[in-house]
């Protein structure tokens, strides 16, 4: 007996992620090792059609800025330490606005703490990455499929408002293999740069509407480019703390918030009435999802939001969560990131967490934790 | 005549500071070249030499302290114009930050100019020394135990430079500069300057001072650059697995496989993977190991299961299956009461003495080596216990073992181990 399904695989996060960025236009990879980004290297040398090897992580960076500011689309992964060594990098490129991903890939910390054990806890580092207090875009795949959507996302984002931006995964959702049916992929649209044209004067960081200023590669025949990481003008001129330079600067950080609801993903699965919702992201949802079927079957409402886009946290993020009297956050950490970037570090009772180190949250210590919850004290 | 590179605007640097001339021998030499402006990249560093931005007509960017040769190296295997001239401007601080990129740089043997002007001292920050400030070079807080500067040109040269030239400020440099742009390949040059705010003011006492003299030397060797090839799809390069055959399974059965590095662990679990795809059931797999792989412990973590699987983790398995001592002692505390073991005749002693479970019913050993060999024990323990228990037709392992590469001698000990 043959049962037809379209294209059923077994496959991990690490090829479907550099598969969909491929597709969306990434056309480098500047890798250095680390576990756990081994698969997403080794894929990317395969399917990437530049797939460089840098002897460390700032190169990496540095060698991504260098493409992207020749037009080219670069990708790069690492787990903290690496990424830690390449965050004033980041910061160059967050400044120069030379769209690019990278791919942190969680495991426990601190510091090389246990490369082959999954993690979450790098997202508060990525919300002050940025010194300022800027956002990048932080996308979170929460399964397979996600690492599909999202991987695309991440591209598309990273084009269309000329930003470095950061997939942030874990190494459950990397070197997991699972079993898909690809047919039911998304197309990928090829992400393409809005480039500055026509014979017109050309200022490397003018913009006349949208606030992602249109790109033309270094090195072009037509006008001269002028990239900058230091605080600059207009044209792209150093300046101290000129009112045009301060101005530029302040659109940095407007460039990304004020279209987040073009880039805001998430899964809500509201239950009717539901007093009490798991909040998560990233590896810890897919146990929240198995959580609120043990939940539900129990006669037990609740409902799950699973963030895609965490940074800059979107405001229908919040929105949604005004409906509920208890807000239960499951993330595997132990000191509550997600609880603190949205709630801060003085906590309503509302506010609750699910944390644990060293293992993955099991669903069972999701639902126990709802019940707890909602105990009367 | 080509437009100068540099246009009108006054040089920021301090009188008699070295960089005001170094940048117009910059320029002279690309006018003489006849190179258009835009035709011109400047990468530039942080410090004063980084400060020659405004007055530049080419492309420029300025970017990291210590960083200008590695964003260089990232513009030129980006560039689709190999024609385009980079040129990445360093003084002797960033040279000292940034040493690793300048080896690299010179180790590809990229298509770049670095120049490097080193007037031995951080001057935007106050005259600090750096790596390239000499043996007798004296400022003020520098300790009496000075060491010698690095010799970046030997350095770079070593590496693979194509082309490396030191020289001293004062005399012409432009027909260095027309040297190393012409060359094919990484060239440096390191001019030794004055920085009369912290440093050194005359052109004689830079003589007098370096640890080095003037010096040109060259490599012939093949311009590097990036290996461009099109992907293939990583999606197409995998092979779809055909629903072929039906397991009674209805639930979810969570499956440790543990053994040592070279006996296939991971195959194994793959391949269960994949009989339970075949047949119909969802399937998620994990590998554990230590980093050295080459040694000690292998684990595969198996689920199977009717509903789709959401949660990949295993706490206490339903089968545990185990074929060293290395495996044994990496999962034996995750043995629960409900965990079916299946292991190695030699492992069984140790087995049966453990306190609480497994009870005797909940043990089953054989000797799988024997049937399957060292790389094969594994796989006959599955077949072995799915013979026994039919969670999945015993023709889904083999279906499952005819897409592997060696398939046939799969095949061969999945027959012996049902047989036994
Ligand atoms: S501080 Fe030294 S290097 Fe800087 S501009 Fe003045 S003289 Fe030149
Ligand atoms: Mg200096």
């Amino acid at each position: 007996m043959t049962t037809t399904r379209e294209r059923m695989v077994f496959l991990d996060g690490s090829r479907l992620i550099i598969e969909a960025m491929a597709r969306a236009g990434a056309s480098a990879y500047i890798g250095y090792p680390i576990t756990p980004v081994n698969w997403l290297f080794a894929g990317a040398k395969q399917r990437i059609p530049i797939a460089l090897e840098a002897p460390d992580e700032i190169t990496a960076l540095q060698w991504s800025a260098g493409f992207s500011s020749a037009g080219v689309f670069p990708v790069t992964a690492s787990a903290f330490p690496g990424f830690a060594l390449m965050i004033e990098s980041i910061n160059m490129s967050f400044m120069m606005e030379l769209p690019m991903v990278i791919i942190l890939a969680q495991r426990l910390g601190p510091s090389t703490g246990s490369a082959t054990t999954g993690g979450q806890g790098d997202l508060l580092l990525l919300r002050g990455c940025i010194s300022g207090g800027y956002s990048l875009p932080v996308f979170c795949p929460s399964n397979l499929n996600d690492c599909w959507d999202m991987a695309a996302a991440s591209v598309h984002t990273a084009v269309n408002l000329r930003t470095p931006v950061v997939l942030l995964t874990s190494k459950e959702m990397v070197m997991t293999n699972q079993n898909m049916d690809v047919s039911g992929l998304k197309d990928v649209q090829l992400a393409e740069r809005h480039l500055h044209e026509g014979n017109g004067a050309y200022k490397t960081y003018g913009v006349n509407g949208n606030l992602a200023p249109p790109f033309l590669p270094l090195g072009n025949d037509l006008h001269q480019v002028r990239l900058n990481s230091s605080t600059h003008d207009m044209e792209g001129i150093t300046q101290k703390n000129s009112p045009e330079a301060l101005g530029n600067t302040e659109r940095l950080k407007n460039k990304i918030e004020q279209s987040i609801d073009d880039y805001t993903y998430f899964d809500h699965d509201p239950d009717e009435g539901a007093d009490t919702v798991i909040l998560t992201y990233g590896i810890s949802a897919e146990a929240s999802r198995e959580a609120l079927g043990l939940l539900r079957a129990n006669g037990e409402s609740v409902s799950l939001l699973v963030m895609k886009t965490l940074l800059p946290v979107p405001p229908r993020i919040y929105e949604m969560l005004e409906a509920y009297d208890h807000i239960v956050v499951v993330e595997e950490n132990i000191a509550g990131l997600l609880r603190e970037l949205l709630y801060g570090n003085h906590q309503h009772d509302r506010i609750h967490g699910v944390n644990k180190i060293g293992h993955m949250i099991t669903p069972q210590e999701i639902a126990e934790g709802v019940r707890q919850c909602r105990k009367p004290s | 005549m080509q437009e100068a590179i540099l246009n009108d605007l006054k040089m920021p640097y301090c009188p008699g500071c070295g960089h005001t001339v170094a940048n117009k021998s910059m320029s002279k030499a690309l006018v003489d070249m006849d190179v258009h402006p835009l035709d011109v990249i400047v990468v530039s560093d942080i410090g004063c030499t980084g400060l020659v931005d405004p007055l530049l007509t080419c492309h420029t960017i300025h970017g990291l302290h210590g960083r200008a040769v590695a964003l260089a190296m990232g513009i030129r295997m980006g560039l689709e114009h190999p024609d385009k001239k980079i040129i990445a401007l360093q003084g002797d601080g960033g040279a000292t930050i940034g040493l690793q990129h300048l080896l690299e740089a010179a180790r590809h043997n990229l298509d770049l100019t670095l120049v490097v002007q080193n007037n031995m001292v951080y001057g935007m920050t106050g005259g600090q020394t750096s790596g390239l400030s000499s043996t007798e070079f004296k400022e003020p807080d520098r300790p009496e135990s000075a060491v010698p500067g690095y010799d970046i040109c030997a350095l770079a040269h070593n590496a693979g430079a194509a082309y490396t030239a030191r020289t001293f400020i004062g005399k012409d440099t432009a027909e260095l500069w027309k040297e190393a742009l012409s060359t094919p390949g990484f060239s440096l040059i390191e001019i030794v300057e004055m920085c009369p705010a912290y440093g050194l003011r005359k052109v004689q006492e830079l003589h007098d001072v370096s640890d080095y003299e003037s010096v040109i030397s060259k490599n012939q060797r093949p311009t590097g650059g990036p290996h461009r090839a099109e992907g293939r799809s990583l999606l197409d390069a995998l092979k779809p697995i055909e629903h072929t055959c039906e397991a009674p399974l209805d639930g979810r059965l969570e499956i440790i496989i543990a053994g040592s590095a070279g006996e296939a662990i991971q195959s194994a679990g793959d391949l269960l993977s994949t009989a339970g795809i075949t047949a119909g059931l969802s399937a998620t797999k994990k590998g554990d190991y230590p980093i050295t792989i080459g040694t000690g412990f292998s684990v595969a973590e198996v689920i199977l299961s009717r509903p789709p699987i959401h949660y990949t983790g295993i706490d206490c398995p339903d089968i545990m299956i185990v074929i060293s001592q290395d495996g044994l002692d990496k999962v034996r505390s995750r043995i629960g009461e409900h965990t079916l073991v299946i292991a190695d005749t030699k492992l069984g002693p140790e087995l049966e003495g453990l306190a609480g479970p497994p009870g005797p019913t909940d043990l089953l050993t054989r000797d799988f080596r024997k049937t399957g060999g060292l790389k094969g024990a594994a796989l006959a323990a599955i077949a072995y216990w799915l013979q026994d228990n039919g969670f999945l037709p015993i023709e889904a392992l083999v279906e499952a073992a005819s897409r592997h590469k060696h398939g046939d001698k799969m095949k061969v000990i999945i027959d012996k181990a049902v047989a036994a």
